[in-house]
């Protein structure tokens, strides 16, 4: 960039006379990682991942365990160091940075509290480390302990808190040095069904309110579903496919993620002249190129009474039903398709097991992934 | 039969052969040393039955039974004793702090060999062990040897019959005492911590000093306790590897009995000792006590 100097003054040339954009809080190029195994061979953690976050969002890395997903939050934190590529956070290259000077904090799985100091002391370390005024992390802590919902615990033990308020410690003390992006490695793993839900909420909330980026580490999908405002999909130490919540599910570009979010039925069809032929000869309109493609249809989308216009029909005998209350899960077995899972609202007339139903979809608006079955 | 008594019959079932053993063998002679600490020594060894407070005086400084001469030889003794085993527990503590840490970070199988060979020592003698020392040591043993066809040096230095020798003698031989509670607190220190305290800023000293060291501090304060009490009432190392020069209250006091046939005085010494002991223990017992509160 040119020194402002050499302008007249109040004069600048097109596009530097508005602010400099926002840097991004952090941005993944390139990134390469490869571990040596003990039987002697090495092992592709990270095989060229490229991210960037475009604001403050809630970004979680989704995805099997060994996925990577686990390594490249290290990586962000500092624990683990590239093969190749760059991190940038706020827009400067902390590739190099060691783990304790990078401005971000995390909370961990198991929480890692330290535990021989008081609540207290654990969510003002960082502040304690930094060498600040003893009244300021006093007040910090306060302040963060109320933020977290723990106000006046302070002189706790941590070891008489319950799973559900250490996890909020955790929180406090990873935010109290306020970082500039918060690392999350699947911190509500340990806690029950319905405390996990309620932190849910409570996290994405908690994400609003402060605007800094959350980096969310899970590799449970619904999780994943509710809380972000993307995901990226990893396997194999390449993200598979990145987007918001309702984009990855009902349009995944390919077969893992269909498969890995959400229950799917995959069903091959060819497609010629901008028509899908599925294998039994039913056939619908779809903007495709021509070739072998996959048809998705998620378990919700079928249904016992015929959809108005054209639709889909597959006829087979019933299975399996499960009722949850809200619908029924059901295993149809059918001759062309093979097993086909649906979701019907609860209150729908179910034949008796081992009796032949037939569930209809919409021929509209189908989702085709490129790739085919193997 | 009530509950109460079946609990009660359960206790002395588990408790009663070991407490009447300890009562016996432990209690009893430590009663017996107590006794004769307070009696005058016998003309040809053994006790006579007169009650003296000489010993006491004599441990104190005053070696003549009118209180006149006052020379504090023993407790000179006894403050270098004291020295020593300090010395000892520092020396075996930078030893086994940082092996301990490296071996709880082994692969299992490896582990448990290390540890193995930590303990390898206790299966030969003492002795033989202390005598390979006088070996290595000695003006022409193989420290000096090395030495000098290094050209470090060019006559051979005096390591035997030193506080040095008897220092690394009894550190060698109190390393498994320190290493086995320094390595129990250090295997249970959770790595994930050091991450946080990392993630939270702190350099690799500072999470040194405000999470391992007191995370393992049970560990410390249990190994040099283990190694101070022996180390301080020791008779063996001294006496082969620090000579006539090097003399601690455990040879003393082995003297006395032995050679000197001064019964009496010999127990007073002893009790000098166990008092040491006990109030190192109840120090740390304390400590214990003031840690699990807070």
């Amino acid at each position: 960039m040119m020194p402002f100097d050499t302008f007249p003054a109040g004069v600048f040339p097109a596009g530097m006379q508005d602010h400099t954009p926002m840097p991004s809080p952090l941005e993944i190029i390139d990134a390469r990682k490869s571990f040596r195994t003990p039987e002697g061979g090495t092992m592709t953690a990270l095989d060229g991942i490229s991210l960037k976050l475009a604001s403050a969002e809630f970004v979680t890395l989704l995805g099997p365990s060994g996925c990577g997903k686990t390594t490249l939050l290290r990586t962000i934190s500092g624990f683990e160091t590239l093969d190749a590529g760059e991190v940038l956070i706020d827009g400067a290259a902390v590739t190099q940075m060691p783990a304790h000077r990078r401005p971000v904090n995390t909370v961990f799985q198991r929480y890692a509290l330290f535990g021989h100091m008081s609540v207290a002391r654990n969510v003002g370390y960082a502040l304690e480390i930094a060498g600040r005024d003893k009244r300021e992390i006093r007040a910090r802590v306060g302040e963060m302990l109320e933020l977290v919902g723990l106000a006046g615990m302070e002189q706790r033990a941590i070891q008489q808190l319950s799973g559900g308020q250490q996890q909020r410690v955790a929180l406090a003390r990873a935010l109290a040095a306020k970082p500039k992006l918060l690392l999350l490695d699947e911190p509500l793993s340990a806690l029950d069904k319905n405390l996990r839900q309620k932190m849910q909420q409570e996290l994405k909330a908690l994400q609003r309110e402060l605007g800094i980026g959350f980096i969310f580490v899970t590799h449970d999908q619904e999780e994943a579903l509710t809380m972000s405002d993307r995901i990226a999909v990893l396997a194999h130490g390449q993200i598979q496919q990145i987007g918001a919540p309702t984009e990855l599910y009902q349009t995944p570009a390919n077969l893992f993620t269909a498969d890995f979010l959400g229950e799917s039925n995959l069903l091959p069809v060819s497609v010629t002249g901008g028509r899908a032929c599925l294998t039994d000869g039913q056939s619908f309109a779809a903007a495709h190129a021509t070739g072998a493609a996959t048809l998705l249809l998620r378990p919700e989308a079928l249904s016992i009474t015929p959809p108005e216009g054209h639709a889909l029909s597959f006829t087979g005998t019933l299975r399996e039903t499960y009722y949850t209350g809200t619908d029924h899960q059901i295993t149809l077995e059918t001759p062309a398709h093979g097993t086909l899972h649906a979701l019907l609202r609860s209150g729908a007339a179910l034949p008796g097991l081992g009796s032949e139903m037939t569930l209809h979809a919409p021929a509209q608006g189908l989702h085709l992934i490129d790739e085919t079955l193997p | 039969m009530t509950l109460a008594r079946r609990k009660l019959l359960q206790l002395v079932g588990l408790l009663g052969a070991p407490t009447v053993f300890l009562l016996i063998f432990f209690f009893g002679p430590l009663l017996i040393m107590l006794v004769y600490s307070l009696l005058t020594p016998g003309l040809y060894g053994g006790v006579d039955w007169i009650f003296s407070h000489l010993n006491y005086g004599r441990i104190l400084g005053w070696a003549d039974t009118r209180y006149e001469k006052f020379d504090p030889v023993y407790i000179a003794i006894f403050l270098r004793s004291l020295k020593l085993a300090a010395l000892t527990v520092v020396s075996s503590l930078a030893v086994c702090y940082p092996a301990a840490f490296w071996i709880s970070r082994m692969r299992p199988g490896l582990r448990d060999f290390a540890i193995f060979l930590v303990t390898l020592p206790f299966f030969v003698s003492l002795i033989v062990r202390l005598f390979a020392w006088v070996l290595i040591l000695r003006p022409t043993g193989f420290l000096n040897q090395g030495l000098m066809g290094l050209g470090l040096t060019g006559a051979p230095i005096e390591f035997l019959y030193t506080d040095f020798a008897v220092i690394l003698g009894m550190t060698y031989v109190f390393i498994p005492f320190m290493f086995l509670p320094l390595y129990g607190s250090i295997e249970k220190l959770d790595m994930a911590q050091i991450e946080a305290s990392s993630d939270l800023g702190a350099t690799r000293f500072q999470t040194f000093r405000k999470v391992i060291l007191p995370a393992t501090l049970p560990g410390i304060v249990g190994g040099s306790v283990i190694t101070f009490i022996p180390a301080l009432g020791n008779f063996i190392v001294p006496s082969v590897l620090g000579g006539a020069k090097v003399l601690m209250i455990g040879n003393l006091i082995e003297q006395q009995f032995l050679s000197a046939r001064n019964w009496p005085f010999g127990s007073a010494l002893a009790m000098l000792v166990m008092s040491a002991v006990l109030i190192l223990l109840i120090a740390q017992f304390r400590l214990a006590k003031k840690e699990a509160q807070s």
